[in-house]
């Protein structure tokens, strides 16, 4: 072995040791955690700064008011005004669009997911309610406004509203909310395994009577997870019903009107009044009514959130 | 199975409370408050959205006396107002303009009978920022030059000098200074009131459309045209009085010389219609539906006593001098078009 | 005795089987509905789209801004305001979502995952009338206007700021889902080269995940597109706007020019074609999203196709 070998070996040696012992830090890698965890933060807490904001403007209103915000309706007084007639509008959508888009969602995904054959049409349909689920609320609002609201006339069930009451709303949000209903019960339905299914089919039970006994009940935790989550949304949406004509100015229905009168008649809803209180020119409306609209609107979400993770805790199933 | 059967129940549950929730709102509004629950009925009420203030706060006032008596107001504006009113959708119409000829046809054809009644004045204010000491006031002539139809594009004070130059009555030339606009959008009463009283019969004169310039900032909301108003030293906007009656520490109003020299606005010059930028609003009533209804006549009678005409004070409009000529047409029921 | 089994049992009892056919029929209308709403869309739109089309002058779609109820319908102003609006979103949402996916999907324990999920999640909840008063409320006058004094009570910067907000949980949770779709033998193997667990999410996590990345981008930019309350509250220009590409200053996009034009009546006030126009912003409206959305959800399934 000669000294130049030698010498190159151990030049190797020191460098693989080098290499392998690094001392040094790989900045990139501590940069890009660090920047992780700064972007993280700063999600979180953009979420917080903006609750802590509504909360703390609509203190004074809860503080004054207490539970008759809640249980107070419209008023152009700022001191009277409340939310009540809003939370009825509000649930007289959201039972409407439980109505309509539960049953045929819940039909059209297992259709597609038990029924359809896999053929290209499937695939259209398949893609249409996708594609559907993308369409910006405020298109359904035109949709409502050209179709909806003059079909209710059409029916006699205008009423006082002359058609820009909650059946009118509570269709556009039915259709608009369909496809959400659609993929998350197809969703449910397919994460039910196919031996459930050959079960069911061995001992002779034709395909309806293996959905209607064994699919459906065990997708439906997720089945019902959706359709709360969905009801959310329909509470949550303002721009369709601003489209086709939910009031924003004053009304209250008369002594003697029944539910008829109130569901054909005028209406507005809880993201409705926010909007309106937030440009009233009293600033009372703007600055502390709104925000506390805001806080109600919320609970009223968090609250169906929480159902839903509750209904999917309770029935959730180990496969 | 069970289970499922269990979830029905417990959606039926969730439906049912709904609906006893929603009738139960029936019951709490119907039964709170005092006054006279005999009389029942709904009145509905359209028309311009500058008189729907008015209309709604008489209305709320109304309910609290009268807790059986449905009502709706809306304002969609003047001409759609009047447009249901006159198929009989509707029992009252806010107007802030008289009906036209044609309207008044209308309303005929169909054997609607109105009666006419002038509730309150409403008086614009021209702003200027609390700042701007330069300018103290402003001919219609001035405001067709600055805020007129071919404004568009002026960004100075100066730039409005050729043209003023043309018109009668202008004071150009005006001084070298940035000219930001902020006003009202097109969609408001006030909007229309400006371009009728102010610009109107200068634009007919030389074949524009009456319209203001488009190129303002422009809100629905009257405390932010306030506060666009006193951010720049020599803005220019229009709001209306009362607007400016609670910001008079941010914004100064302009005196307006209509053709008889300049006059400020105040509660009397206002009232007296020597101020040249104000008008009358009206509502019109359905008189056959006043008789059948008496929710609809007693609104009436509510809007035109003294705790009626309080909300005209509180929505920001001016009362009239004298309201006895009003309750006289009222009282007799005196239908068609007055003359003032 | 047993009884036999014959052909005639085996095929099962005629009622069920006409059962069978009914409740399948019923299924598959059902499923026909999603199609028939489509229709439905494209009648209300085009209609009334149609009839603006062959009215109105076509001069008057290219002028110096959006004021329909003057007879100026100048598109360009609401595409640039859209854009604008939008970018600002993207802008936002694009570091802080996918930091917040990456986090969530590669570093956070499970046990920190079960609680941080859910609350992105809350904030993909909350409705964006809610973010539009925000913008207005608190984005534009602590933040814009501290930041550039000059600005106006209204910007387009507020309300893009606003949908950055909206669409940031909507990027996190979707490409989250990509990320954690990745199988673990690519992330074991990177380990096992040496790699630490920074390059294995650079070099490694996002690329194998990167259609289901893009797919939510895209889902996000259609989203701030067609985002209609937080523009329409804090962007300002209710009646119409002039064309520019400032963004401290209001401006208009396709959305608000809808809400602002059908607020307050059934039909708009004004002369002329705006109500038409309406309907014709919103069928633009409807064939952008509609193209953004086929193609993230082309993304989603090759994604899905993959692993």
């Amino acid at each position: 072995m000669t000294a130049a070998t030698k010498r190159r070996e151990e030049e190797t040696k020191r460098q693989v040791e080098r290499a392998i012992g690094r001392s040094g830090i790989d900045w990139t890698s501590v940069w890009f955690s660090g920047a992780l965890v700064v972007l993280l933060l700063t999600t979180l807490s953009i979420l917080l700064v903006l609750i802590a904001d509504i909360l703390m403007k609509a203190w004074p209103t809860f503080q004054e008011r207490g539970i008759t915000f809640v249980t107070d309706g419209l008023s152009l007084n700022p001191a009277t005004a409340g939310v009540f007639t809003a939370i009825v509008g509000s649930v007289m959508i959201a039972t409407i669009v439980a109505v309509i888009s539960f049953p045929i969602g819940i039909a059209a995904a297992v259709w597609l997911e038990e029924y359809a054959p896999n053929n290209r049409f499937t695939q259209f349909v398949d893609t249409t309610v996708r594609n559907l689920a993308g369409v910006p609320s405020i298109v359904y609002g035109l949709l409502g406004l050209a179709i909806f609201v003059p079909l209710v006339r059409a029916l006699g069930l205008g009423g006082s509203s002359d058609g820009k009451n909650v059946l009118a709303a509570g269709i556009t949000m039915a259709v608009l909310v369909l496809p959400i209903v659609v993929i998350t019960a197809a969703e449910a339905v397919r994460a039910v395994p196919y031996s459930i299914r050959e079960a069911g089919f061995g001992v002779g039970a034709t395909q309806w009577e293996v959905i209607r006994s064994h699919v459906v009940p065990s997708a439906l935790p997720g089945i019902l997870t959706g359709t709360v989550l969905t009801l959310a949304r329909a509470i949550g949406e303002t721009a369709p019903l601003l489209v086709i004509g939910v009031a924003t100015g004053y009304f209250a229905p008369a002594g003697d009107a029944t539910l008829a009168d109130q569901i054909t008649g005028p209406y507005t809803a809880l993201p409705v009044v926010v909007f309106s209180w937030s440009r009233q020119t009293q600033a009372e409306f703007a600055n502390t009514l709104a925000p506390a609209a805001i806080i109600v609107l919320l609970a009223v979400l968090f609250i169906l959130n929480g159902a839903a993770i509750w209904l999917r805790n309770r029935t959730e199933k180990k496969w | 199975m069970m289970k499922m059967k269990r979830t029905a129940v417990l959606i039926a549950a969730i439906a049912l409370i709904a609906a006893a929730c929603s009738s139960d709102g029936t019951t709490t509004t119907t039964t709170s408050g005092s006054g006279d629950p005999s009389v029942g009925g709904t009145v509905t009420i359209s028309g311009s959205s500058t008189v729907e203030p008015i209309s709604a706060l008489n209305a709320e006032a109304f309910r609290a006396r009268n807790p059986e008596v449905g009502i709706s107001v809306e304002g969609p504006g003047t001409g759609d107002g009047i447009k249901k009113f006159c198929s009989g959708e509707t029992d009252i119409s806010g107007a802030s303009r008289q009906i036209k000829d044609s309207e008044v046809e209308a309303c005929g054809a169909a054997g609607i009978e109105f009666v006419e009644l002038r509730v309150a004045v409403d008086g614009l204010s021209v702003l200027t920022s609390a700042g701007n000491t330069a300018v103290s006031c402003l001919s219609f002539a001035d405001l067709y030059a600055l805020l007129g139809p071919e404004s568009l594009g002026f960004r100075d004070w100066s730039d409005a000098n050729d043209l003023a130059g043309q018109i009668t009555g202008a004071n150009a030339p005006y001084p070298s200074a940035q000219l930001t606009v902020t006003g009202p959008g097109e969609e408001s009463g006030t909007y229309n009131s400006f371009v009728e009283l102010v610009l109107e019969d200068i634009a007919d004169e030389r074949g524009q459309e009456a319209q203001t310039r488009p190129d303002y900032t422009a809100s629905a909301n009257d405390n932010v045209i306030i506060e666009g108003i006193s951010g720049s030293d020599t803005s220019l906007g229009w709001v209306g009085y009362a607007f400016f009656l609670a910001n008079q520490d941010k914004v100064s109003a302009l005196a307006v010389d209509g053709g008889d020299g300049c006059v400020s606005p105040t509660p009397q010059t206002i009232a007296d219609g020597s101020y040249p930028i104000a008008r009358p609003l009206f509502i019109y009533v359905n008189k056959e539906k006043a008789a059948l209804n008496a929710a609809v006549d007693l609104y009436v009678d509510f809007y035109l006593s003294e705790d009626g005409l309080v909300n005209v004070d509180q929505a920001g409009y001016i009362r009239l001098a004298d309201y006895a000529a009003v309750r006289a047409i009222w009282a007799d029921r005196v239908t068609g078009m007055q003359s003032y | 005795m047993t009884p036999t089994l014959t052909i005639e049992a085996l095929a099962g009892d005629p009622k069920r089987r006409r059962k069978e056919r009914r409740v399948r029929t019923l299924f598959a209308s059902a499923g026909m509905v999603s199609i028939a709403v489509s229709i439905l869309i494209m009648v209300a739109l085009i209609g009334e789209a149609w009839a603006f089309i062959s009215q109105v002058e076509l001069a008057s779609l290219f002028t110096f801004g959006w004021f329909p109820r003057r007879g100026f319908y100048d598109i360009p102003t609401l595409i640039v305001a859209t854009t604008l609006i939008a970018g600002i979103g993207m802008i936002v949402a694009v570091p802080l979502g996918l930091g917040t996916a990456s986090y969530l999907a590669e570093y956070a324990s499970p046990r920190a995952r079960r609680w941080l999920k859910p609350t992105i999640e809350l904030l993909a909840g909350v409705p964006s009338v809610v973010l539009g008063f925000w913008a207005l409320t608190f984005i534009s006058p602590e933040f814009v206007q501290r930041l550039f004094s000059a600005a106006p009570p209204f910007t387009m910067m507020a309300a893009g700021l606003g949908v950055g907000v909206l669409i940031t949980p909507l990027v996190a949770t979707v490409s989250e889902d990509a990320m954690r779709a990745v199988p673990i033998d690519l992330r074991l193997a990177s380990y096992g080269l040496g790699a630490n667990r920074s390059v294995t999410v650079r070099k490694v996590v996002v690329p194998a995940a990167l259609s289901g990345i893009v797919a939510s981008l895209i889902l996000a930019l259609s989203r701030a597109i067609g985002e209609t309350m937080i523009v329409f509250m804090a962007a300002g220009a209710v009646g119409g706007a002039l064309r520019t590409a400032n963004p401290l200053e209001p401006g208009q996009t396709m959305t608000a020019a809808i809400a602002a034009l059908a607020t307050g009546s059934d039909q708009v006030a004004g002369e002329g074609l705006a109500f038409q126009s309406l309907f014709f912003v919103g069928l633009l409206l409807f064939l952008i999203t509609l193209v953004l959305n086929s193609v993230s959800n082309r993304f989603v399934r090759k994604y899905r196709e993959r692993y």
